[in-house]
């Protein structure tokens, strides 16, 4: 016994993040997704200090309007001569607060749903997730818009709209996990220790099911940042004259022929950062989980 | 009750009720435990065991499990009639368990440390840096190093993680220990050794234990009270003595007869004939009588009652062949 408690000293101890992450840095696609977003959180963090909204945002110049990309105005200006490139940068804060705020807020209220229709099983849980079925069947963002409409244009309302949507993804991946991990063994080896029922699911279930949450909040919300930008498109997101991506994106579309660059810059602001949470998404899905990959 | 008993189980009726059809677990069984004694369960996969711990535990699973009838006495409380709180409290301070497969039986994403300090922290009232530093108390008593208390389950055997089982299980004292086939899953070597830490940590804190097995040699070296079980009935107990050495029933005569006899290599092994009777559909009478060699017509109309043996205070036997005073198994006729 002596020995084996010796030799074992020498084991190195990981944790499983510290796995996880040794596994995720070998994934280029990863690394790059990762690296972009960082700078994307640094660049709407630090906004308002390199702009100053009144002026640089929303200030409008016409004497410098609708100019093409140029050494003065990196990405052009639009038709109240804004500069896009500030604008655009700017837009960075309201897609990430909507689209991080918007999934947070389903995943609580979807792991509360979905822990408990997975883990008290039968009637409870045919109730809630039949309703969430219910609501999956509607498109999304007519959700949004039917509940924008009723609360008002505004981004805390575009975020609640946005999370309903959320909870019932995350509540579908949540009772699934649950309904796994359950009947493990060390669940029932903590019912047996004593444990209330609620400190099983939060200490136990729950962090078990952490991997397919992880990689969930990753890929929705780079959906909730389109899905936000589509609302916004169709003037029933972020209002005006805030540079969210997709109300430059809308407001860009009346000069698509002449000034197309109005256009496509927002666009492509938005699909480099819904690309790299996938890039991101994905690595940390494998990383994760290593028996799923190929 | 008797103030010496730990643990007693009066006429437990178990039935696991589906859709398909009603399940008799456990029929009627009647255990006690004494202080400090450890009383083995024996029988086939099946035959009602672990129900029987679970229902001490009051964690049956229901639905579809139902206990029908039966009084548990857990040192003076009925363990059936206890709320929630009580039962939570009762639950690994006063009674504990290790499960069978250490491998699925330790959460993947604590440290074996903090597993074992939890039920510290619930049970004893201490903060979680007091209850990690008795965690790491536990794992020395176990004979693993305290420096690998910050490691994960993944990062151990199976055999170490059945000795963190044992931690986590005797961390709070508790008065009787359930061992549910605390070795099935390890490997020879691995459970003598298991066993052996397990005998001598229940001598140093006089507990009692109830280890469930179908591994007679398990029994033979652990347990001083052995009860055969079959069908969900105890078909016979006693001291280890009384049964391994006088056994009285068939059914015990036929497990010692299928195992193998070191002395005599070249000998056949002798089966018992058929299978365990489906427990959703139980023959009258005696549920051993279909496969038992002795068998009388009187064994299928009235279900045997546990007796005592005559001149024994300690060896019980259910079976209807002794009504006839004569009558002997066949290992006990010739010699004795």
């Amino acid at each position: 016994m002596a020995t084996e408690t010796k030799a074992t000293t020498k084991v190195k101890s990981r944790t499983l993040f510290q796995e996880t992450w040794r596994r995720l840095i070998k994934n280029r696609g990863a690394i790059v997704g990762m690296v972009f977003l960082i700078l994307l959180i640094a660049v709407a963090v630090l906004s308002p200090v390199l702009f100053d909204y009144e002026t640089d945002i929303i200030g409008q110049n016409m004497a410098e309007a609708l100019q093409p990309p140029n050494a003065a105005h990196w990405f052009g200006t639009d038709e109240y001569g804004r500069d896009l490139f500030a604008r655009v940068l700017y837009g960075a804060r309201y897609s990430l607060i909507i689209g991080v705020g918007a999934v947070m807020l389903g995943l609580i209220v979807g792991t509360i749903l979905g822990s408990a229709a997975g883990f008290k099983g039968g009637i409870t849980d045919s109730i809630i997730m039949r309703g969430i079925d219910i609501f999956y069947s509607i498109p999304n963002i007519m959700t949004a818009v039917v509940i924008v409409s009723l609360l008002g244009t505004s981004t805390v309302n575009l975020m609640i709209a946005l999370a309903f949507s959320c909870a019932s993804s995350f509540a579908r991946i949540v009772r699934a996990s649950v309904m796994t991990i359950r009947d493990q063994e060390y669940v029932e080896s903590s019912y047996a220790m004593g444990l209330p029922t609620w400190k099983i699911i939060v200490k136990h279930i729950l962090p078990n099911c952490l991997s397919p949450i992880i990689v969930q909040i990753t890929l929705l919300i780079g959906t909730t940042i389109i899905s936000a930008s589509s609302l916004s498109f169709l003037g029933i997101g972020v209002p005006a004259p805030a540079p969210e991506w997709g109300a430059l994106l809308s407001a860009g579309r009346g000069h698509i022929r002449d000034a197309s660059y109005m256009c496509v810059i927002p666009g492509l602001a938005i699909m480099f950062t819904v690309l790299a949470l996938n890039l991101l998404g994905d690595g940390l899905r494998d990383a994760l989980d290593p028996k799923l990959k190929k | 009750m008797n103030e010496d008993l730990v643990l007693q189980i009066k006429d437990l009726v178990v039935h696991y009720e589906t859709e398909d059809a009603d399940v008799h677990a456990v029929n009627g069984i009647d255990i006690e435990i004494a202080k400090k004694r450890t009383l083995g369960l024996v029988g086939e996969t099946g035959a009602g065991k672990t129900t029987t711990a679970l229902s001490i535990l009051n964690l049956v699973p229901n639905p579809p499990g139902v206990i029908k009838q039966g009084e548990i006495w857990l040192d003076g409380e009925n363990v059936l009639e206890m709320k929630p709180h009580e039962l939570e409290h009762m639950r690994g301070n006063d009674v504990a368990m290790i499960f069978q497969d250490p491998m699925t039986a330790l959460n993947p994403v604590m440290t074996v440390g903090d597993q074992i300090g939890e039920s510290i922290m619930l049970h004893q009232g201490l903060d979680k840096k007091a209850a990690f530093e008795k965690a790491k108390e536990m794992l020395k008593m176990v004979g693993i190093a305290e420096s690998r208390a910050y490691d994960y389950p993944h990062q151990f055997s199976g055999g170490m993680k059945q000795r963190v089982v044992i931690a986590i299980a005797l961390a709070c004292n508790p008065k009787l220990l359930i061992a549910d086939e605390p070795t099935t899953a390890l490997d020879v070597t691995i459970q003598a050794q298991v066993l052996e830490l397990m005998k001598q940590l229940i001598r140093e804190k006089e507990m009692s234990m109830l280890l469930i097995t179908h591994d007679l040699g398990v029994v033979a070296e652990v347990c001083e009270d052995v009860a055969v079980v079959y069908a969900g009935r105890i078909v016979e107990k006693g001291t280890a003595d009384d049964v391994f050495n006088h056994m009285r029933h068939p059914y015990t005569e036929g497990l010692f007869d299928s195992l193998p006899n070191l002395k005599q290599r070249g000998e056949e092994l002798v089966p018992i004939q058929g299978l365990m009777p489906d427990p959703s559909d139980l023959p009258p009478g005696c549920a051993f009588a279909p496969r038992c060699p002795y068998a009388t017509e009187a064994c299928t109309k009235a279900v045997p009652a546990l007796q005592s043996v005559e001149g024994s205070a300690t060896h019980f036997v259910a079976c209807t062949a002794y009504a006839d005073p004569d009558f002997k198994l066949r290992r006990n006729r010739d010699g004795k």
